[in-house]
């Protein structure tokens, strides 16, 4: 009677520590109940499962006879799920805006040749404002002025307050985001080409006082009703 | 009357000596070009030039992205000076040999044009450049190192201030056990010299059983209670973390800290998990958005060469070779979740589920991602209906209801909103 109650203690105890440490911490991820319902049988962006052997409990029904979790892609390089988009195709977004053509060493081009597409608006100004400090103020500052916290390490960060920066157009501005110049890397991959025009808005009128803002419409009127669909291009990385 | 004179004569001539010092070390080892305006209107109205536009890349003594500014009319005649800083390029397209080779010294960093300056602002900013105060950029550094210091020893405190309680606590309370125990110790001496009857005789000598104490039954039942409260609680919550990673923390490929990143440097999730206001994944930033720093930044707190870390990113890029991150919050394929639903239209703060990340070394999952935790969140979670018409029937809908519109009253228990 002694002995099978002592038993039994031990083991629930056992049973106890070893289900405590199905828990997850450090690079242990602790136990699935359901390993069939937690991985994605389909592609999934920022999940690839390279393991091709493992099997779980169950049998696998795959046809390749791979592991029932392996889900990377295998006509992809290095097995990945996303891909570039194939040779000589020409991408357009929602807006209908195409790829950005201009190449970073054309920013004359640029500056003088491209027109803001969005409209002026409070609502605009605001979003700016919003977009301006998630993605410029690290390096140049709430107010533009090259302070910002990373902009102290890296150096030479553009006062977008001083008078070698007031006078840029629009089009520039938006090359420079878009491009990167100088020291500053190319934020196209990061930014949607209409939230930097927004924040080329911001950056015009409420850090720069709208100096020279309409310089690009001044000198192309003529090819400002084609822009729409030819001026705002973006290339992928070159 | 010989004397005096000398001792006047001593004394002037220490008088030019220290100015004399205090000019060599104020100018240093050149001289400036004495067209150079030194009067203090010119140099104060210089240095706000200077902090506007030059600062960023120049210092006065330090080099930086550019060269020290100070003695740069004594390195070149002032006129050629002026034109440098309107038109850089155009100096160097001119062939002058020193402006050639300082370009090529510097990496063929090209100085923008900056021909807005009046002939009055160069003068003022050459004055700055020549005399401007030297102690600025040593205050400077110092001030920061302060505010460094201070960051750093803000997180600690309150955990240290609670350890060094809890120890005081326990050497207290192991005192008064000692005190305690000599004053019985004291007392039963002290009653056993006197003349008691045999009753208390007996209490007096009894001596404290420690197996008696364990046999009783009293004793038994406490601790066996107490051992499968235990066991069951530890059984229990194992049970319950199965299928939960709360707490997952992987070591990454690259030892990157969100602590410095998101937290000393403040820099912006979104600045890198660019696809979070966009759509399902907040996307984990691919190698050139860490080269828009890392192009410049090799090394952490300006140490010399390229940190082993950092040259990680430099293989990836060189080789075209992803760098695989392990994901650390794995929501089971049976959940849709969606980031931009919650952090565009629910406004929902990064750390509300992930925690403050912008403390963490190396990132865990902070959340149990759970469905209870989900349903919990939507239960309580009232909606901003304010200046949006696609709620405005919704509202009127719920206007009968006491509580507040809540993600639950709309849909938000809803079954297949995530499970389809």
């Amino acid at each position: 009677m002694k002995i099978a109650k002592t038993l039994s203690i031990l083991g629930i105890a056992v049973a106890g520590i070893t289900l405590a440490g199905c828990r997850a911490g450090g690079e242990n991820q602790g136990l699935e109940y359901a390993p069939q319902m937690y991985h994605s049988v389909a592609y999934e962006p920022l999940t690839q499962i390279m393991d091709s052997e493992t099997k779980g409990d169950l049998i696998s029904t795959r046809e390749d006879g791979k592991g029932e979790y392996f889900n990377s892609n295998i006509n992809n390089p290095h097995n990945m799920n996303m891909r570039e988009p194939v040779a000589n195709t020409v991408p357009r977004n929602k807006q209908g805006y195409l790829p950005y053509r201009y190449k970073a060493f054309e920013i004359e081009e640029a500056g003088t040749s491209m027109k803001n597409p969005i409209e002026l608006s409070d609502e605009v100004l605001t979003e700016g404002k919003r977009l301006y400090q998630l993605y410029c103020t690290p390096c140049h500052g709430t107010g533009g002025q090259g302070d910002g916290k990373v902009g102290a390490i890296i150096g030479g960060v553009a006062n977008l307050t001083g008078g070698a920066y007031v006078g840029l157009s629009e089009g520039h501005i938006y090359h420079v985001i878009t491009k990167g110049k100088g020291r500053m890397g190319a934020h196209g991959s990061q930014i949607t080409p209409e939230n930097r025009w927004k924040i080329v808005h911001y950056v015009k009128q409420e850090l720069q006082g709208g100096q020279n803002a309409d310089n690009a419409t001044a000198t192309t009127e003529v090819v400002a009703e084609a822009d729409q669909d030819v001026s705002q291009v973006e290339t992928p990385a070159n | 009357m010989l004397s005096k004179r000398s001792l006047v004569g001593v004394r002037l001539n220490f008088h030019t000596l220290a100015v004399l010092f205090f000019l060599l070390i104020g100018t240093q080892a050149f001289a400036a070009d004495p067209s150079v305006d030194n009067s203090d209107e010119a140099v104060a109205a210089g240095k706000a030039l200077f902090n506007t536009n030059c600062k960023t890349c120049h210092r006065l003594d330090q080099k930086l992205v550019g060269p020290a500014l100070r003695g740069a009319t004594d390195r070149a005649p002032v006129e050629l000076v002026k034109s440098f800083i309107k038109n850089s390029q155009a100096v160097i397209a001119s062939g002058n040999a020193y402006y050639s080779d300082l370009y090529k010294e510097y990496n063929n960093t090209m100085m923008i044009s900056h021909e807005f300056l009046s002939d009055e602002d160069l003068n003022n900013l050459l004055a700055y450049i020549e005399y401007g105060d030297t102690a600025d950029p040593a205050a400077a550094t110092a001030t920061g190192d302060a505010e460094g210091g201070a960051v750093a020893a803000g997180g600690g405190i309150p955990n240290e201030y609670l350890t060094i309680i809890l120890g005081v606590l326990v050497v207290v309370l192991l005192l008064i056990l000692i005190v305690l125990g000599l004053i019985i110790s004291v007392l039963t001496k002290y009653l056993a010299k006197q003349d008691l009857d045999e009753d208390d005789k007996e209490f007096v000598s009894q001596k404290t059983n420690l197996g008696k104490v364990f046999k009783s039954d009293m004793f038994v039942v406490i601790v066996t209670a107490l051992v499968v409260a235990l066991v069951a609680k530890t059984a229990l919550d194992g049970l319950y973390s199965v299928g939960v990673q709360q707490g997952y923390a992987p070591e990454q490929p690259i030892a990157y800290s969100h602590a410095l990143h998101a937290g000393t440097l403040e820099i912006e999730c979104q600045y890198c998990h660019t696809g979070v206001e966009l759509g399902k994944s907040a996307n984990i930033p691919s190698a050139n958005i860490c080269m828009n720093c890392h192009t410049h930044v090799q090394n952490v707190q300006g140490a010399e060469g390229v940190s082993p870390e950092i040259q990680k990113i430099y293989d990836a890029v060189d080789n075209n070779q992803p760098i695989e991150w392990v994901r650390v919050h794995n929501l089971p394929d049976l959940a849709y979740f969606n980031h931009s639903q919650h952090v565009v239209v629910g406004e929902v703060e990064c750390q509300t589920c992930h925690g403050p990340i912008q403390e963490m070394e190396v990132v865990g999952q902070h959340s149990a991602l759970t469905m209870g935790w989900c349903i919990d969140c939507h239960r309580q979670t009232e909606i901003t209906t304010e200046g949006n018409a696609y709620y405005d029937k919704l509202v009127q809908i719920h206007s009968d209801s006491k509580d507040a519109l809540k993600v639950k009253d709309i849909g938000g228990l809803e079954c297949a909103k995530c499970h389809y």
